[in-house]
């Protein structure tokens, strides 16, 4: 990378998104999140710990903005000023978004942050050198940077508890950002499999830890490429198409009966996860 | 102002440093067989006499050439080779008379059925130590190298378990002797072992988002990788 | 870093692959043995000293299998079924466990409660397992402190206290049972002819269970919300907390997409917003224990009833009941003509409608609601029962403890056992069940923890954690069709060697006083296997072999068997209904206390797992700490802001914590979360937050005896400390900045009928 093929390409590279010209084959893992069903309950949050071996910080370091939750429930109240809110709050799970062209990996001053050929945003921990860059330039502040070495902090794994970290998961150390990867030790995993079967990874095949424990089923993934798959199906149904920045429907091309839309899609980072809105009944 | 000055040489200075990491074009290269530290075992394990060739003339000093999978079972279909399960000692073991007094396997049956001493209990693990040992953010995969090497290409077990762990059969202990470092895995990914891409295009380059730079698609050139291309094949 | 640290391969297609592994399992060689074999216990390398870019060859130990079967790979887990033991809904888990450790809980898709998903608590269970604070050793009070004792000494001991005392002066305090350890427990307490077995749940839904017993002829109905058109919710947070609520949650989304392509309505009626409340179409503030007014309106306003039932709601015209309620008439209106066109509905009575002096009559009027409505046969129907009796599932309530404290104040036992419950963290000063509990003479409390009734007892006997025990259990709230039974099999070997099921005490304590009856029942795995065995046609495997039998219910993990369901009552009655009028406003204690519920930290018994800590409350996102919940409008009349240190003070003592302004609490009411306030129980739980179950009055419902939670009256004063509140509302302080975050729609702008 050099300065000056950064500044001579910037303006192209914004504007093209990378799909126009080199689609992913056979994988891009996207996901879908109906936010008419998520409860907000946190379930998923839980299960992310769990899977992807988080530290749990404690009181003060949580005060300090130190949290490493890869997935948070955002929880918005409606700023109208009404007294009560009688139609209820809004849970909207935020997590990585695995932007196609993603702020972060722009920044990067040592390429630790790279996309990976199905579509995600990876972060690799040892080569990170903690600039912490990425996460400044990141528009859903999703990427967690690891303030203390937690492995040999107290409480956070005591003898005991070590031992139900998950060995398909690096224990970050101090001094390197993380976030979410989709499970990328699942999909590893599943696209292993399928390889000894001379097949790509079906639809339903791998589950992220978040989705699979999700009670009321809100969270979709899947591989976008597979015209099969629910969460193509879903894309598709709601006409977002990953390759805008402006769907057909903002800008007024199509019925707006629709839910599909893609957090601050406007900054064209081309984010992997498309939610779907919120309703309410309106005869109550 | 003094403090100020010292940021800024600082500053200067790690700026130089990182520059010349990014002009040098050539890694800096390790050599490929590099010795790893002597382990001592709890039971000196020969691997000669187990995996090694037969040696007519005195049979006693050679081998029995027993296939590396026999023992290192799971190697063709999990992630790691592991280390084969006691029983798996004891179920040719206790059937071999010849050597049943000589004082490893009289250590290798203490494990099995408990010392005299008491301090091993029966049927409990031998606390092998590791000699292979990847760093934690390493994901290697047996099951893929041995997939390809031995069961794809037909190429004898030995030599493929070598590319990694070297000559293992004219070893006692297993002793590492490549670096296993990643410009090791990478070298030989590039040279010898080209890996066909599945998909179709070639994005695979990662330099391509890295350096901000499309690669020329030649729609003619045979689809082909060299090794996996993206980080997280290999970490995690 | 950890043995084999390489990356695993997930078994997938675990059914099929551990039922494989099962069958070429060695049929001598059963699922006990199979821990055995492992030849793991507790040799995994710990993590200490192993930086994340560490290379060691030589010094790190890798440890082998001693005996493997074919399908234990190392790297590739390994997928065993059980039951969580979180809370008692019952929900089916699925771990999974490599080189002989157990690492993730996820749902078991067979099970008709939680259909493959598992709830945040539940996955918290692994905290319970690994938790670093667990009691390793029987205990023998010695002064302060507990003394390490031997299992024989423990034995010997209850033994000899338990000479020449008799069956009334001996008592047993559990929480929710069913299963096989009912059975031994209560074998063993018939042994003395002991009847004073007690089961005590701090949150339980004691009232609905009577009113619904009244109303629909079963204390706990099926509740169909996916087959609903509009739920009318009484304050029963069915997506957090109450009941069950995995299966609930896992309903409410298809009740969102909606059977037909209809939409399911939502609405929430309450004091204090819940998770459900906030996720509610629409969200109904009411005076605090005016729900049953408002039912009786709906009912009056409906105009639909006749007979008695008419009589009896003749006086709530809308006039009234929006008076009372605080709910205005149009938007009485507005409910009444939705309840009119989304038929079936159906209407809950949860937790803020039963928790008052006139409880049972707020849970009569509502389900006089659901009656009258017909939805009884619809969106109510009858549950399936477990043809097993004995196994069917004796139901905590908080009206045990009353009685079990009043016995103990009368000074009636001798010796007390305690199992599973923590009444000394959870019962009101006011019922002063601690100096109660104190005159007992020699107390056992069967442990996890040394929680703060374990630490008053004299013996403490430590017990396996969920995931290492045996067990059976029969859900209370039987989501299914079929009637399902629920295994327990152990995840790994046990992680401390001197902590013992509650089944094999059980065992050993039945063993000294009727050592013939038991003699053939080594532990009570054999047990355990024996009675299944005993009972395999039953169990739907006439004619399978015995041990092919037992490995494939281990494999599922749940009996599912053909049940007889339950008719529920067609009549309908206003019976004794009379609800009182609307609360007065108390002048010295103006504000109602609400203790909440919260999701994942419930009564305060998994207060100790971190992950419960630091995940956020959903609706004020504050972690590790209690909070004072305080209208905005409430709290600038009383110069409150957030942070501010405020003391809350009832008839019954007084309690201190942060206050936080909420939008959704009613302005007379103020909430604060149960669960913390831990003064025991380990690193994770003790000193975080304050206990609001102290403060409680000791006020209790009029017929059922459950202890009336939201009966405590308090006022609120500023102490004029202040702090940051440690919350997760985001760096916008949880405002959208105008930009398109998360947002609404309404449903005249929405057409789902094309969606996937």
């Amino acid at each position: 990378m050099s300065v000056s093929n950064l500044l001579e390409n910037w303006a192209e590279f914004r504007h093209t998104h990378p799909v126009d010209d080199v689609p992913h084959d056979p994988y891009k893992w996207a996901m879908s999140i109906d936010l008419d069903a998520c409860t907000g309950c946190n379930a998923c949050s839980v299960a992310c710990y769990a899977e992807n071996n988080l530290p749990v910080v404690g009181k003060e370091k949580f005060l300090h903005g130190q949290s490493m939750h890869w997935m948070r429930i955002e929880r918005y109240w409606d700023e109208d000023g009404r007294d009560f809110p009688d139609q209820g709050a809004q849970f909207l799970p935020m997590m990585c978004q695995q932007c196609e062209a993603a702020p972060c990996e722009t920044v990067c001053p040592v390429g630790a942050t790279n996309h990976t050929p199905d579509g995600l945003n990876s972060q690799i921990y040892n080569r990170c050198v903690g600039s912490r860059y990425c996460s400044a330039n990141c528009p859903f502040k999703v990427r967690y940077f690891n303030w203390y070495d937690y492995p040999t902090t107290d409480n956070v794994w005591p003898a005991e508890m070590s031992q139900q970290l998950n060995p398909d998961v690096t224990v970050r150390g101090k001094g390197v950002m993380e976030k979410c990867t989709f499970c990328v030790q699942r999909l590893t995993s599943a696209k292993n499999t399928a390889k000894n079967e001379g097949r790509i990874v079906h639809d339903g095949e791998v589950q992220t830890a978040c989705q699979q424990a999700c009670p009321p089923g809100a969270i979709s993934f899947g591989n976008l490429v597979d015209a099969d798959s629910k969460v193509f199906k879903q894309w598709k149904a709601q006409h977002v198409e990953i390759a805008e920045f402006e769907q057909a429907k903002d800008r007024g091309e199509q019925d707006n009966k629709l839910r599909g839309y893609r957090i601050l899609e406007e900054l064209r980072s081309y984010p992997s996860v498309m939610y779907l809105e919120r309703v309410r009944e309106t005869a109550v | 102002m003094h403090r100020f000055l010292r940021l800024s040489i600082l500053l200067i200075s790690l700026f130089a440093a990182s520059s010349f990491a990014a002009d040098a074009t050539q890694a800096v290269k390790m050599t490929e067989d590099s010795l790893g530290p002597l382990v001592e075992q709890p039971i000196e394990f020969p691997h000669f006499r187990h995996a090694g060739d037969v040696n007519k003339e005195h049979p006693e000093k050679g081998g029995m050439q027993i296939d590396c999978m026999y023992c290192h079972t799971f190697a063709r279909r999990s992630a790691v080779a592991g280390i084969p399960p006691l029983q798996k000692c004891i179920g040719c073991h206790q059937s071999i008379e010849s050597v049943r007094e000589t004082p490893r396997i009289k250590k290798l049956f203490e494990y099995w059925e408990g010392s005299k001493d008491g301090k091993i209990a029966a049927k409990s693990p031998i606390p092998w130590k590791k000699v292979h040992d990847l760093p934690d953010f390493v994901r290697f995969n047996h099951e893929r190298h041995i997939k390809r090497f031995v069961f794809q290409q037909n190429r004898p077990v030995q030599e493929a378990c070598g590319y990694c762990h070297g000559d293992v059969k004219t070893m006692t202990v297993a002793r590492r002797s490549k670096t296993l470092s990643m410009g090791f895995c990478v070298d030989c990914h590039k040279k010898d072992h080209l890996v066909s891409a599945e998909g179709g295009t070639a994005i695979g380059n990662q330099a391509y988002w890295y350096g901000f730079k499309k690669p020329v698609v030649n729609a003619s050139a045979p689809l082909t990788a060299k090794g996996p291309n993206d980080c997280w094949q290999c970490h995690k | 870093m950890i043995a084999g640290n390489a990356i695993s391969d997930r078994a997938k297609d675990f059914p099929k692959n551990f039922a494989k592994g099962f069958v070429m399992m060695d049929s001598s060689f059963d699922r006990r043995d199979f821990l055995k074999v492992l030849g793991w216990g507790g040799a995994t390398v710990a993590l200490t000293g192993c930086g994340f870019t560490s290379v060691e060859d030589g010094k790190e130990t890798v440890v082998s299998y001693v005996e493997a079967t074919d399908f234990m790979v190392p790297s590739i887990g390994v997928y065993y079924n059980s039951t969580c033991a979180q809370c008692d809904a019952g929900c089916s888990i699925n771990g999974r466990v490599r080189e002989g450790r157990v690492l993730k809980l996820e749902g078991n898709p067979a099970s008709a409660i939680n259909r493959g998903k598992l709830c945040g608590l539940g996955q918290a269970g692994v905290q319970h397992h690994y938790n670093p604070d667990r009691v390793r050793e029987p205990l023998l009070r010695n002064g302060e402190k507990g003394e390490a004792i031997t299992w024989e000494k423990a034995y010997a001991l209850i033994a000899e206290k338990l000479q020449g005392v008799s069956g009334e002066e001996i008592a047993f305090l559990t929480g929710a049972m069913s299963g096989h350890t009912k059975v031994l427990l209560e074998n063993y307490l018939a042994s003395f002819g002991c009847k004073n077995h007690f089961a005590y749940e701090a949150i339980a839904p004691g009232v609905v269970r009577a009113a619904n017993k009244k109303a629909y002829g079963v204390a706990m109905p099926r509740f169909n919300i996916s087959k609903a058109k509009l739920v009318l919710s009484f304050g029963a947070d069915f997506l957090g907390s109450w009941v069950s609520p995995v299966h609930f949650s896992q309903q409410y989304g298809q009740f969102r997409k909606g059977a037909d392509g209809q939409r399911g309505v939502l609405v929430q009626v309450e004091s204090k917003m819940t998770l459900t409340g906030a996720n509610a179409d629409r969200w109904l503030v009411v005076r605090p224990g005016t729900e049953g007014i408002l039912a009786l309106g709906l009912v009056n306003a409906l105009g639909t009833a006749s007979g008695d039932v008419a009589a009896a709601v003749k006086d709530y015209d809308r006039a009234r009941v929006s008076k009372d309620t605080g709910v205005s008439v149009e938007q009485i209106d507005k409910l009444v003509a939705l309840l009119k066109s989304h038929s079936p509905s159906l209407v809950l009575a949860g937790s803020a409608a039963e928790g008052y002096a006139h409880g049972s009559q707020n849970a009569a009027a509502i389900n006089l609601l659901n009656q009258v409505l017909g939805n009884v046969g619809k969106t109510v129907v009858g549950p399936v029962s477990v043809p097993f009796p004995q196994m069917s599932p004796v139901v905590g309530n908080t009206a045990a403890l009353a009685n079990v404290s009043d016995a103990l104040d009368a000074g009636k036992y001798k010796v007390m056992f305690s199992c599973g419950v923590n009444p000394v963290f959870s019962a009101p000063t006011a019922m002063k069940f601690q100096e109660h509990f104190a005159k007992v003479g020699f107390k056992v409390a069967f442990a996890h923890y040394l929680d703060e009734t374990a630490l008053q007892a004299d013996l403490v006997l430590p017990l396996d954690s969920a995931l290492e025990d045996w067990g059976t259990s029969v859900p209370e709230y039987m989501a299914g069709d079929d009637a399902q039974i629920n295994i327990q099999q152990p995840l790994m070997e046990r992680l401390h060697a001197n902590t013992r099921g509650f089944g094999d005490i059980l065992l050993a304590l039945l063993k000294q006083r009727n050592p013939e009856s038991y003699k053939n029942y080594t532990d009570y795995y054999a047990y355990l296997r024996g009675a299944v065995l005993q009972n395999k046609n039953a169990l739907g495997g006439s004619g399978a072999d015995d041990d092919e039998f037992w490995d494939a219910s281990l494999s599922n993990g749940i009996f599912k068997l053909a049940g007889s369901v339950a008719n529920l009552s067609g009549s309908i009655s206003a019976g004794s209904l009379s609800l009182p009028n609307a609360p007065v406003a108390d002048a010295q204690y103006p504000l109602h206390l609400i203790p909440s519920v919260n999701a994942n930290l419930r009564d305060g018994r998994n207060a100790n797992q971190p992950w419960l800590q630091e995940s956020p409350d959903p609706l004020t996102t504050i972690v590790w700490d209690s909070w004072v919940e305080i209208h905005p409008k409430k709290a600038a009349e009383l110069g409150i802001v957030e942070g501010d240190i405020v003391e809350v003070a009832g008839k019954n003592g007084s309690i201190k914590a942060q206050a936080y302004l909420f939008p959704g609490i009613h302005p007379d009411a103020i909430s604060v979360p149960l669960g913390r306030g831990h003064e025991a129980m380990g690193r994770y739980a003790k000193g975080f937050g304050v206990n609001p179950f102290h403060i409680l009055d000791a006020v209790f419902d009029k017929e059922t005896g459950e202890l009336a939670m939201h009966e405590t009256r308090v006022k609120v004063s500023k102490t004029g400390q202040r702090v940051i509140v440690v919350k997760d509302e985001g760096a916008a302080g949880g405002k959208q900045m105008g930009k398109k975050i998360a947002v609404r729609l309404n449903t005249d702008h929405v057409d789902l009928s094309k969606e996937v």
